[in-house]
């Protein structure tokens, strides 16, 4: 259920309404999920679907991020954990455990020689659980210095919506590693 | 009708369609005939029947330009067809010019067609040029008078369905003292095609064919009767029994006259360039076949050096060997091969709706339809045999994409031709293993590489005339190219026997530009030195004097390959020749593979890279410097733990050092269960890529299968050893090794190591 | 409806006429129209019998049997020996379509030539009055 966020509504005269409609307007959905008991968000333009995990066949010498490789419908997806790209704490899978496909589009795209047609490649996140999804104004987000010094590209900034403290990620930045 | 191709369905977009395909082959037909017709040339013979070949291609695709609105197209076939024409009524010679612009011509044609495409700019200044060249051919008028075939004993209303080629030849064979004879046949409609090539093969060697004429009584309307007229300088009985048989009868036709002509007194020698080439033993090719092997003529020492023609111009540089044809043709069969597997499939569908009614009439109960167990066998096999027919039809498919790579090198014969004559060297092309098969798609990509790596070869590796004689070489340059398939891979060579590559001159140009350091320079082996010329940044400027004044980049070459999935490789014999080697897989989609288990994972190797899998005898092996080897067979073999290479814990099913537990499909219980059962057995997959070979050490051999490969995305696109992946049963993915990253991976540290144990530097 | 025999042994020829021949006003005006494709003389032959073919358009130069022979043939059979019969010639084989119309054709294309001289010589060896020949693109009544 979305939640309306009240920052930045302070008083009430005529300009509030107006400023609330164009706030609505702007607003942009976040997929909010956990990582090691903190929580993160994703625009939800930029995932395509939410999985429960499926077997994931691991990869030698692969990047150390990724888990492994599994198969969605006949399409391969490259499986990243997420915890371990953020440095965080790891802990075994479980039943709340979820895989986000995340589509980028054509910027993904992978060129697989004559034979295969140009398709963008689908990365999977492997996250502890998923929460909820939030809408959040472009305003009612914090800049990523608020966490003071220099952040990397991928914190895109912080969120509050209902009084939860949401870590916002930049997709791009995060898997051009 | 100009725009640049479109794909729409209308008869007219299909016509245009066509006309590209049918143009191209034309095209493609006139090189093959052409470069023949220069070789029989050089050796002194002619052949009318390869000039009327040419003429009638010219000639169609003359017709074909002005249907479809090609004028440029259209007016050289206008000027050409003209002096093809000349040329075959004997009213001018077949000299080296005239093949040169006929060489021309046929590379016009290629750019004119790829104009027409949209894929080329128009070539207006090359056509100017040529229509003035051919236009300036002369030909002197002949004077034909009264047939010398009215002499001859023969229907006169034979003479009047006779075109004025045929008529022409008629008259030439008659100057020249040969006989007429006249084949009486009778074949069944429907299978004359193949009785009269038959019948020309035998009769070829013999003698020409002027033309086929119905006599208009056949038996029944299923079958028909044919006067053939022959001219040939052989007897009859010699004629009797080369090609006599049921339906075929021969005659003389006499002539009416018992006195002869003093001016064709039978038994002088033909004037020379109306002779009839002696008895052949090789035929022309016939369309689809490759074609002739042309053999390095051995009497070229007193020929004189062909002379480069002034007006002709090297266009090398944006020469392209690519067909404008998207098509490909196929063979009928392998179409009703498909058809029957389409019928496969039918039947199974057939059988699941079955299943279904049964399942749907009983919803709630679906045991009183039958028992569970049942079902699941049912299903199981159903798709099984589904699933064996998906894997027929695909492959039937890919395979129809694969064209003999014969295309290719015909092309290349062409462009040996016109560089040698560039550069004032006569070089020989032999090709062998034309035959061999490759998916379409690779087929036109390989044909710039090609290109680059015989300009080379011409170019840098073989000698100048004087050069080859003072150092008693034949005087006549020799590229082989040679292919044949190994299992899911293409290997193809191209050796010539030039000069061959000096590793110092490579060695110190690499350093010069800093390709390599002086050090690292010390530690190279002999192979890693030639394939310094990969490098981008390595022109081949100083290693011979380059009369054209450009290296041509081995490194993109080498990235083009590698695009296709494939390696190249070099190896040179100073002052012996030099050999560039590709190997390349036949198609990326379908493999077979061998599936093997290490520590507890399972990997997929490719079978055609595979030469044997044998059981590891742990004491065989040895050890140098860290790397282990086992003799087999005599020989030496590098082995590979693969358990080892992969960071793998070699100790059973094991989980791989870094990642977390419980988190990997390791197998699925089924298997689990039937790997406990069965003891470990190791073995060493022997594999063998081009010349090299490696053992992979495995903990099992699981079976072999027909998958279906896919790219791993670019974010695995660093790790080195995997092909790909293929999607196993149950939403499985397995990894598909590739063998000859990891040999280079394995190797190429290997020999190193191996040279500096053996003492050699 | 008509059926006409196209004797020819370039594809993109025979497809270029089996278009201008199956043009809709043409079609339309003549009720109809059955195109048959030969490759070479011998194919022609062979579907001969199936007709009997109310036109038969044929190419001159072709590998073993020629559009002469051909002709000659033709004009020898049963069933065809007055069926309209065009040639479809070059600029320069004038020499042979002399000997064509002797040899009892009825009329010469020249190449290269547009669909619409195609219709008008076949439509006219068709039957069709003069005034009915289908105009060049637009389509329509005259």
């Amino acid at each position: 259920m979305p939640a309306t966020n009240r920052r930045g509504m302070t008083g009430t005269g005529p300009g509030t309404a107006m400023r609330r409609a164009a706030d609505l307007g702007r607003r942009t959905e976040y997929l909010a999920f956990s990582l090691a008991g903190e929580a993160y968000a994703v625009q939800i333009a930029h995932i395509a679907e939410i999985l429960k995990p499926l077997p994931i066949t691991w990869v030698p010498r692969a990047p150390r991020n990724v888990v492994g490789v599994m198969s969605v419908r006949g399409r391969l997806v490259t499986v990243i954990d997420l915890r371990r790209r953020l440095s965080l704490r790891e802990s075994p899978m479980d039943r709340r455990t979820r895989i986000l496909l995340a589509d980028l589009g054509a910027e993904g795209a992978s060129s697989g020689g004559p034979h295969q047609p140009h398709q963008s490649e689908q990365i999977g996140l492997l996250v502890d659980e998923v929460m909820q999804v939030y809408r959040l104004a472009e305003n009612e987000i914090e800049p990523p210095t608020v966490l003071g010094g220099d952040q990397p590209a991928h914190i895109r900034g912080i969120g509050r919506p209902e009084g939860a403290l949401l870590i916002l990620l930049d997709l791009r930045p995060l898997l051009a590693s | 009708m100009t725009d640049g191709g479109g794909r729409g369905d209308s008869p007219a977009d299909k016509a245009r369609e066509d006309f590209f395909s049918e143009a191209q082959e034309l095209v493609d037909g006139m090189s093959r005939d052409l470069v023949l017709l220069d070789e029989r040339s050089r050796q002194g013979k002619s052949d009318p029947e390869l000039v009327n070949d040419v003429f009638r291609a010219v000639h169609t695709l003359k017709g074909l330009a002005g249907l479809f609105g090609a004028a440029r197209m259209s007016a050289v076939s206008h000027e050409l067809e003209d002096v093809l024409d000349d040329l075959r009524l004997g009213k001018i010679d077949l000299t080296t010019r005239v093949l040169d612009l006929l060489f021309q011509s046929v590379d016009l044609y290629g750019r004119l067609l790829a104009a027409e495409r949209g894929h080329g700019p128009e070539p207006a200044p090359e056509v100017e040029a040529l229509l003035m060249a051919l236009g300036s051919m002369m030909g002197q008028q002949g004077g034909q008078g009264a047939s010398p075939a009215t002499q001859y004993d023969l229907d006169p209303s034979i003479l009047g369905v006779l075109t004025e080629y045929e008529e022409h030849r008629l008259r030439t064979n008659i100057q020249s003292g040969l006989f007429l004879f006249r084949i009486r046949v009778q074949f069944a409609l429907a299978t004359i095609d193949s009785a009269l090539e038959e019948l020309k093969t035998k009769a070829r060697p013999h003698g020409e064919i002027i033309t086929y004429l119905p006599t208009g009584s056949a038996g029944d309307a299923e079958s028909i009767e044919l006067d053939i007229l022959l001219a040939s300088a052989a007897t009859l009985d010699v004629l009797r029994q080369a090609i006599e048989g049921p339906n075929v009868a021969i005659e003389e036709i006499r002539r009416r006259t018992a006195l002869l002509d003093p001016g064709n007194a039978p038994s002088l020698p033909a004037p020379a360039h109306h002779s009839l080439p002696p008895p052949m033993s090789l035929s022309p090719p016939t369309a689809g076949e490759s074609p002739a092997t042309v053999h390095p003529s051995a009497l070229a020492s007193d020929r004189p050096a062909p002379v480069t023609s002034p007006s002709y111009a090297p266009g090398g540089l944006d020469l392209s060997l690519r067909s404008v044809s998207q098509t490909v043709r196929v063979d009928i069969r392998k179409l009703d091969h498909l058809m029957n597997i389409v019928g496969e499939l039918a039947i199974v569908r057939g059988a699941i709706l079955r299943l279904t009614d049964r399942v749907r009439a009983n919803p709630d109960r679906v045991d009183r339809a039958f028992g569970m167990r049942d079902l699941g066998l049912e299903l199981h096999r159903l798709h099984r045999t589904f699933d064996r027919h998906l894997t027929q039809m695909q492959n039937g498919i890919l395979e129809v994409r694969m064209v003999p790579l014969g295309q290719v090198f015909e092309k290349l014969a062409r462009v040996v031709r016109q560089i040698s004559r560039e550069h004032d060297k006569h070089v020989n092309l032999v090709i062998t293993g034309a035959e061999t098969e490759i998916d379409k798609l690779i087929v036109e990509e390989l044909s710039d590489p090609l290109m680059h790596m015989i300009r080379n070869a011409i170019d840098h590796g073989i000698e100048t005339r004087e050069v080859r004689m003072a150092v008693g070489k034949p005087p006549v340059g020799t590229i082989a190219l040679n292919a044949f398939q190994k299992g899911n891979h293409v290997v193809l060579a191209v050796e010539d026997d030039g000069a061959g590559m000096r590793p110092e001159l490579i060695l110190s140009t690499a350093v010069r530009r800093g390709l390599v350091s002086a050090e690292e320079a010390k530690e190279l082996s002999l192979r890693e030195v030639y394939n310094l010329v990969f490098l981008p940044g390595f022109t081949t400027k100083e290693l011979a004097t380059d009369l054209s004044g450009r290296g041509v980049g081995m490194d993109v070459v080498k990235t083009n390959i590698a695009k296709l999935g494939g390696i190249v490789d070099i190896t040179s014999e100073v002052g012996i020749g030099t050999k560039m080697t590709i190997t390349l897989p036949i198609t990326l989609a379908i493999i077979s593979v061998l599936g093997v288990e290490v520590a507890g994972h399972s990997f997929a190797v490719p079978l055609a890279s595979v030469e044997e899998a044998i059981a590891l005898d742990e004491s065989l092996v040895r050890s140098f410097e860290g790397r282990e080897a086992m003799t087999q067979r005599g020989a030496t073999l590098p082995i590979c733990r693969l358990a080892r290479l992969f960071g793998l814990s070699e100790q059973g099913p094991g989980e791989p050092d870094q990642a977390s537990p419980s988190m990997h499909a390791g197998p699925s219980p089924i298997a689990e269960a039937r790997a406990r059962r069965r003891p470990q057995k190791p073995c060493v997959v022997i594999a063998s890529v081009g010349e090299r070979r490696l053992g992979f050490v495995v903990d099992r051999l699981i079976g072999q299968e027909d998958i279906v490969i896919k790219a791993l995305g670019p974010s695995l696109k660093g790790v080195r050893g995997l092909a790909g992946a293929t999607e196993l049963g149950d939403q499985r993915v397995g990894l598909v090794l590739d063998v000859a990253a990891l040999m280079e991976e394995v190797l190429a540290s290997d020999k190193e190591r191996l040279l500096a144990h053996e003492g050699r530097a | 409806m008509p059926k006409v025999l196209v004797v020819e042994d370039s594809a993109s020829v025979r497809a270029f006429v089996r278009a201008a021949l199956e043009d809709e006003a043409f079609a339309r005006m003549l009720g109809g129209c059955e195109v048959v494709e030969a490759s070479c003389g011998f194919d022609a032959m062979r579907l001969l019998p199936r007709g009997p073919y109310d036109l038969i358009i044929t190419d001159i130069n072709m590998a073993d049997i020629n559009g002469l022979e051909l002709i000659h043939f033709i004009r020898k059979s049963d069933h065809h020996r007055t069926t309209p019969l065009v040639i479809i010639s070059t600029q320069t084989g004038e020499r042979d379509v002399e000997r064509g119309l002797s040899l009892g054709a009825n009329a010469y294309v020249r190449k290269p030539f547009t669909p619409e001289a195609l219709r008008e010589t076949c439509g006219k060896l068709l039957g069709l009055a003069a005034d009915a020949a289908p105009k060049p693109a637009g389509g329509g009544a005259p």
